[in-house]
C-alpha cells in the first residue's frame, strides 16, 4: 500500500452538531460526538432510523454544513477546502435540479463544475448517463422527470467526474428495484475501480450485499461501528440447514429436543426476500 | 482561471434558466406592447411633446416591469435555490460560495441587459416612426423636424442596466438571509421603493427647518440607500440637444458599478454563514 493509499477518506472526530430551533435558542443536537473513518477503496455504509443524523453528519463531511465542534477531513484536508470537492460527488437526499435544462445539459453543467476538461465533457456526461440509464430521456427537461429518473440524474451528476470518492444519501430512494439493482452494480464496479464509496440507505439488503464495514446511528449518537461479520454475527445461536431427504415432522423435533437434548428453538423454511423475487423476475432482458 | 470559467458557466447556465421560463418573455411583451400601444393614442399632432409622451411610456415600461424582473428573477434563481436545496449541489461542487453568488447574479444581470437592450429597440422603432411622420407634417409647414437622440437613446439603455444591476444586486442581498420567498420577494421591493425617494433623505438631510437629530438620521440614510433617481436620464439624453455631458454619465455608472459591488458583498457575507 502506498503512503497516499493509507490516509483514511474520510476521518471524522468527536463531530457535534446543534441545530438552533424555535424562538429562544432551543438547540437540537442532531449529531452527538459522531467519531469513524472510511478507509479508501471500501464501500461503507451509514444506517440508521429517520432523524438519526445521517445526512447531517454527510453534509458536515462535504463542509455543506459547519460543525458545532469536532473536526472532518477527508483524504487528510479539511473539508472545508473547496479544492478536494473535486474529487468528491455527491448525490444529496431529494435532489432538485434546475427544471428548465435537459437531463444532458444538467449533467454537462456539473461535469463542467467539476473541473471535467472541456475535451472529456461530452464523453463523461454520455459515460454518465448511460450508467444509470437515463440517455434516452436526456434530451428532456429535468422538470418533467418523475420521481425516480431525478433520482437517477442526481447519481449521473455525483458519478460525471469519475470521483475518488462517492457519497450517496439514499440513492435507491424511489428508484425501481431494477434500477436498484443497476445502482448497486456501479458502487460495485467503483469499488473494483479502487474508489471509495460512503453509503445512506434504508434498503438493508443492499446494503449487506454491498458494504465492507457499515456505522450505525441512533439520535445523533453511533451505535456501533465494524465490518458487517463483526456487526451481524451472532456468535450464540447456529441455523442447520437440512438437506430434502429428511422431513422435519413436529414429532422428528419433538424427540430430538428430549431424546438428544437438542435445545432447537423454531424450525423454519428458508424464503427468499421480495427483492430477489423482483430481481429474478423482472430483470430486463 | 478555473474559478473565472466557473463563473461563467454558473453565469450563462442562471441565464439560460431565466430566459427558458416564461415570465421573462410575459414581461418583455407587456412592455414592449405597452410602447407600441402609446402609438395609438397619439392621433394629434403635438409635435415634439407627443415623441416625449411616447417615449415616456417607454421609459416607464424599462424600470416598472425591468424591475420587477430583476426583482422576480434573482429571488426565482438565487433564493429559490437555497430553499429547493438545489445549491446544495452546486456546493458540494467545488465551487465557492462568493463564485456561485456572484455567478446568479451575472446571470441575472445579463438577462436584465437583454431586456432593456430589446425594450429600447421596440423604443427607437416606435420613436423613428412616429419622428417621421411628424418630420413629413412639420416640413410641409416650413418648421424643422422634431429633434430625437437616438445615441442618447442607446446611452440611456446602458444607464437602465446599471440601475436594473442595483435593484438585482439588492435582491441578492436580501435573499442571502431571507428566510421565506415572500419575505425575499417583499423586502426587496420595499429596498426598491426605498432607493427610489432617496431623495427625499437627501432633501431632509440638507433642509433648514429640520431639526439636527433628523438631519443626522436623514443624512446617514442618504449614505447607505443608493439613489435611483439619479439614472432618469431619459429626457435629457433623447430629447435635449444638449445632452448629458460624458462626465455626469460616467459617474452615473461608477456609481452603478460602486453600489452593485457593494450590495453583492454584502450578500456574500451573509451567505458564508447561512446554514443551507
Ligand atoms: N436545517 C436544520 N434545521 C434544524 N434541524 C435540522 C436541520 N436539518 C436537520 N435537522 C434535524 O436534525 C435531525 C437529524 O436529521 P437528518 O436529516 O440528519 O436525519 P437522517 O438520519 O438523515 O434521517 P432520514 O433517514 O429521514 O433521512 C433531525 O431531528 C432533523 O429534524
Ligand atoms: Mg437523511
Amino acid at each position: 500500500m502506498s503512503e497516499e493509499n493509507r490516509i483514511p477518506a474520510i476521518e471524522i472526530e468527536n463531530l457535534t452538531k446543534d441545530f438552533r430551533v424555535g424562538m429562544r435558542g432551543v438547540k437540537l443536537r442532531a449529531a452527538d460526538s459522531v467519531s469513524f473513518r472510511v478507509e479508501q477503496g471500501e464501500v461503507f455504509g451509514l444506517l440508521g432510523p429517520n432523524g438519526s443524523g445521517k445526512s447531517t453528519t454527510l453534509k458536515i463531511i462535504l463542509g455543506l454544513l459547519r460543525p458545532t465542534s469536532g473536526s472532518c477531513r477527508i483524504f487528510g484536508k479539511n473539508s472545508a477546502d473547496v479544492a478536494v470537492r473535486s474529487r468528491i460527488g455527491f448525490l444529496p437526499e431529494a435532489p432538485y435540479f434546475y427544471g428548465y435544462l435537459s437531463g444532458r445539459e444538467l449533467v454537462k453543467y456539473y461535469a463542467r463544475m467539476s473541473g471535467v476538461p472541456a475535451e472529456k465533457i461530452d464523453e463523461c456526461t454520455e459515460d454518465a448517463l448511460a450508467l444509470t440509464g437515463m440517455t434516452d430521456a436526456a434530451a428532456r427537461r429535468v422538470k418533467t422527470y418523475s420521481k425516480g429518473m431525478l433520482q437517477r440524474i442526481g447519481v449521473a451528476q455525483a458519478m460525471v467526474h469519475d470521483p475518488d470518492l462517492v457519497i450517496l444519501d439514499e440513492p435507491t430512494a424511489g428508484i425501481d428495484p431494477i434500477g436498484s439493482a443497476e445502482i448497486g452494480d456501479a458502487i460495485r464496479a467503483m469499488k473494483s475501480r479502487g474508489k471509495t464509496v460512503v453509503l445512506c440507505s434504508h434498503l438493508l439488503g443492499q446494503i449487506e450485499e454491498l458494504c465492507d464495514r457499515v456505522a450505525i446511528m441512533n439520535r445523533g449518537k453511533l451505535v456501533v461501528a465494524g465490518t458487517l461479520d463483526e456487526v451481524l454475527t451472532q456468535r450464540g445461536k447456529q441455523l442447520a440447514v437440512i438437506g430434502a431427504g429428511t422431513q422435519l415432522t413436529p414429532e422428528l423435533v419433538e424427540k430430538l429436543r428430549e431424546r438428544d437434548g437438542l435445545n432447537i428453538e423454531s424450525v423454519s423454511h428458508p424464503r427468499i426476500s421480495l427483492e430477489r423475487y423482483f430481481l429474478e423476475n423482472l430483470k430486463r432482458k | 482561471m478555473f474559478f473565472l470559467k466557473k463563473i461563467f458557466w454558473i453565469a450563462r447556465n442562471t441565464f439560460t434558466e431565466a430566459a427558458r421560463q416564461k415570465f421573462f418573455s410575459f414581461l418583455l411583451l407587456l412592455g414592449a406592447g405597452l410602447t407600441a400601444v402609446s402609438l395609438s393614442l397619439t392621433h394629434f399632432d403635438f409635435g415634439d411633446s407627443e415623441l416625449k409622451f411616447i417615449a415616456d411610456f417607454g421609459f416607464g415600461g424599462i424600470f416598472l416591469f425591468g424591475s420587477v424582473l430583476a426583482v422576480v428573477t434573482t429571488v426565482q434563481l438565487f433564493f429559490t435555490e437555497i430553499e429547493n436545496r438545489t445549491a446544495l449541489t452546486m456546493l458540494a461542487k467545488p465551487v465557492r460560495r462568493g463564485e456561485f453568488l456572484f455567478g446568479k447574479f451575472l446571470g441575472v444581470w445579463c438577462l436584465l441587459g437583454v431586456f432593456v437592450a430589446l425594450m429600447c429597440g421596440v423604443l427607437a422603432a416606435v420613436l423613428a416612426l412616429r419622428a417621421g411622420t411628424l418630420a413629413e407634417v412639420a416640413g410641409a409647414r416650413g418648421l424643422p423636424p422634431p429633434f430625437v437622440d437616438f445615441g442618447g437613446l442607446a446611452v440611456f439603455g446602458v444607464l437602465q442596466w446599471a440601475r436594473l444591476g442595483i435593484v438585482a444586486a439588492m435582491t441578492v442581498a436580501v435573499s442571502s438571509f431571507a428566510q421565506t420567498y415572500l419575505y425575499a420577494v417583499v423586502v426587496s421591493f420595499v429596498a426598491l421603493i426605498i432607493a427610489q425617494l432617496q431623495y427625499v433623505f437627501a432633501d431632509f438631510a440638507s433642509g433648514e427647518k429640520v431639526s439636527f437629530g433628523v438631519k443626522a438620521l436623514a443624512g446617514t440614510a442618504t449614505k447607505l440607500i443608493p439613489n435611483l433617481q439619479l439614472f432618469n436620464t431619459g429626457e435629457a439624453l433623447v430629447f435635449d440637444p444638449a445632452g448629458l455631458s460624458a462626465a455626469a454619465i460616467g459617474c452615473a455608472l461608477g456609481y452603478g458599478v460602486i453600489w452593485i459591488a457593494a450590495l453583492v458583498f454584502v450578500g456574500m457575507w451573509f451567505f458564508r454563514f447561512r446554514e443551507i
